[in-house]
């Protein structure tokens, strides 16, 4: 292990790790909206629609991320869409996440019994109203884990971005150590680097957590 | 919930120390083989498991790469089948990447690296090299259309691409840091991005921009030699004297049959034709006027 050596790469690793962490977070906020709205789209049962979304569920949930990038970045220009790297990364990690996010939403729906729509639409509530404020409330809360779960599953999904030319955390050790064989010291800053880009929001998923199931925690 | 709160901070402390006693151990694990250098096999353990570790290119056409009966050929892999039959055992090819080659003989994974390894100073400080058997340098190829002549053509929002752990890159990256680099981590996908255009050059050894040019219509070489003229050799683990001896004797004697000029029409000729035989190919370790 060499400090100076060190030293020199940490610009190169802080640059890294904002690039994952913009992209990530972009990837993360797309995959909860898609997510989002496929669960609304199968859960009200919108005709057409629903038979959609079950299949990009089922297509993004069963290939790879690096086909997806390499589907984006490499094969949509042979048709004349052209994507930038970055915008390839976030679009990618958003459908490969919102099915994810999809499955566990749905399965945080499905965890409230049917019972509970039901006496809240004999106490007078339409059907939306009964969703939006008694069954979206424990559905979000049941899911966070599984949310936490993605989320993190998918900042380190982006350690394949190497592929589309993206200079991620991975691609910046990989590349470091193929100009200048400092082995040691490149991969123990690539492991540093993804706990601090990952361990804040282990923790701060956890608080979120115990935030939104306070009715199963208590205080 | 405080007391929560608190409890996974706590968690997530001891989670890092956890990943820095890991660290420090590995640090320690790693100055104990360094010091035990057991890191490769010997020319005599080679021969007694009577197999070989030799990585190659698998997409490296026409210097290493997987045919369509799934076959390794090539400049590299014509070699490396004499190597195994003159040593007596077994070849297993390792596909190897530009950017870990040094990774793989340091960490044992293969024997001997015969990837078109350009020597280098900095590599030469992390493996041996044995005598080089090819001569190159770099080249930059570029869309007739928009012909990159010199590094000068090339627009400071003009991205030039490279594959990670070449020496183009590193030739760029030291001498000419306003450059703008793409970075690919395969010769695949390197090729794809340039033919879709998202680069104005690509900067490479030489002897593969114009195989491509060559192959592909509409690619011009606008810069056929960049930098200093180097050699390509094979290269074993760092202090493996007895496999490296053995590799330089062979190399040696295959110069008094015309080996890789033979290996040379054998495997570029379709590619390069005739002009290029004398420029590339290096036979018996070194011609003697380029021995300076």
């Amino acid at each position: 292990m060499d400090p100076g050596v060190i030293k020199s790469y940490l610009p190169l690793y802080r640059d890294a790790l904002l690039l994952t962490l913009r992209i990530g977070w972009q990837g993360v906020l797309l995959a909860f909206i898609i997510g989002f709205l496929c669960v609304t789209a199968i859960r009200f049962k919108v005709p057409v629609v629903r038979v959609i979304v079950k299949g990009y569920i089922e297509l993004f949930r069963n290939t790879p991320l690096l086909v997806q990038l390499f589907f984006l970045y490499f094969a949509l220009p042979k048709i004349g869409i052209r994507l930038s790297p970055e915008f390839c990364g976030s679009l990618g990690l958003g459908l490969l996440g919102g099915a994810y996010m999809a499955e566990t939403f749905r399965s945080g729906l499905d965890n409230i019994p049917v019972i509970q729509q039901e006496s809240a639409e004999s106490l007078g509530m339409n059907r939306l109203q009964a969703f939006r404020y008694v069954i979206l409330p424990q559905a979000v809360a049941s899911s966070v884990p599984g949310f936490l779960a993605n989320t993190i599953f998918l900042l380190k999904e982006t350690s394949v971005f190497s592929t589309i030319s993206l200079m991620d955390l991975m691609f910046t050790a990989k590349d470091l150590i193929g100009m200048y064989a400092k082995t040691i010291e490149c991969l123990t800053l690539l492991v540093v680097f993804y706990l601090i880009m990952l361990l804040p929001v282990s923790i701060l998923g956890s608080f979120v957590e115990r935030r939104l199931r306070h009715a199963e925690y208590g205080d | 919930m405080k007391n929560t709160l608190t409890g996974k901070i706590r968690t997530a402390a001891a989670g890092l120390g956890i990943a820095g006693l890991l660290l420090a151990g590995q640090i320690s694990a790693v100055s104990v083989s360094a010091d035990a250098g057991a890191a490769f096999r010997t020319l005599d353990e080679i021969k007694e498991s009577g197999t070989v570790n030799i990585g190659v290119f698998s997409d490296k056409s026409p210097f290493g790469y997987v045919d369509e009966y799934g076959e390794y050929q090539g400049y590299d892999v014509y070699f490396a089948n004499r190597i195994g039959e003159d040593l007596g055992v077994e070849i297993n090819y390792v596909s190897t990447e530009a950017a870990n080659r040094i990774e793989y003989l340091q960490t044992g994974k293969v024997d001997i690296i015969l990837a078109n390894f350009t020597v280098t100073e900095e590599r030469a400080e992390e493996v041996d090299f044995a005598l080089p058997y090819m001569n190159v340098a770099l080249g930059v190829v570029s869309p007739e259309d928009a012909v990159i002549e010199s590094l000068d053509d090339i627009g400071p929002d003009d991205q030039v691409i490279v594959i990670s752990g070449t020496t183009a890159e590193t030739y760029l990256v030291k001498n000419n840091p306003e450059i703008k680099l793409q970075k690919y981590d395969a010769y695949a996908e390197a090729k794809t991005a340039f033919e879709n255009g998202n680069g104005v050059a690509w900067a490479n050894d030489n002897t593969e921009v114009i195989a491509f040019s060559i192959e592909n219509e509409g690619y011009v070489v606008g810069i056929p030699s960049l930098g200093s003229q180097d050699t390509i050799a094979p290269a074993v683990t760092k202090g493996n004297e007895s496999l490296l001896n053995w590799l330089n004797d062979e190399i040696r004697s295959l110069g008094e049959e015309e080996f890789f000029h033979r290996d040379y029409e054998e495997t570029l000729l379709d590619t390069y034709g005739k002009d290029y035989e004398d420029t590339l190919v290096v036979e018996g370790g070194a011609a003697p006027e380029a021995a300076a």
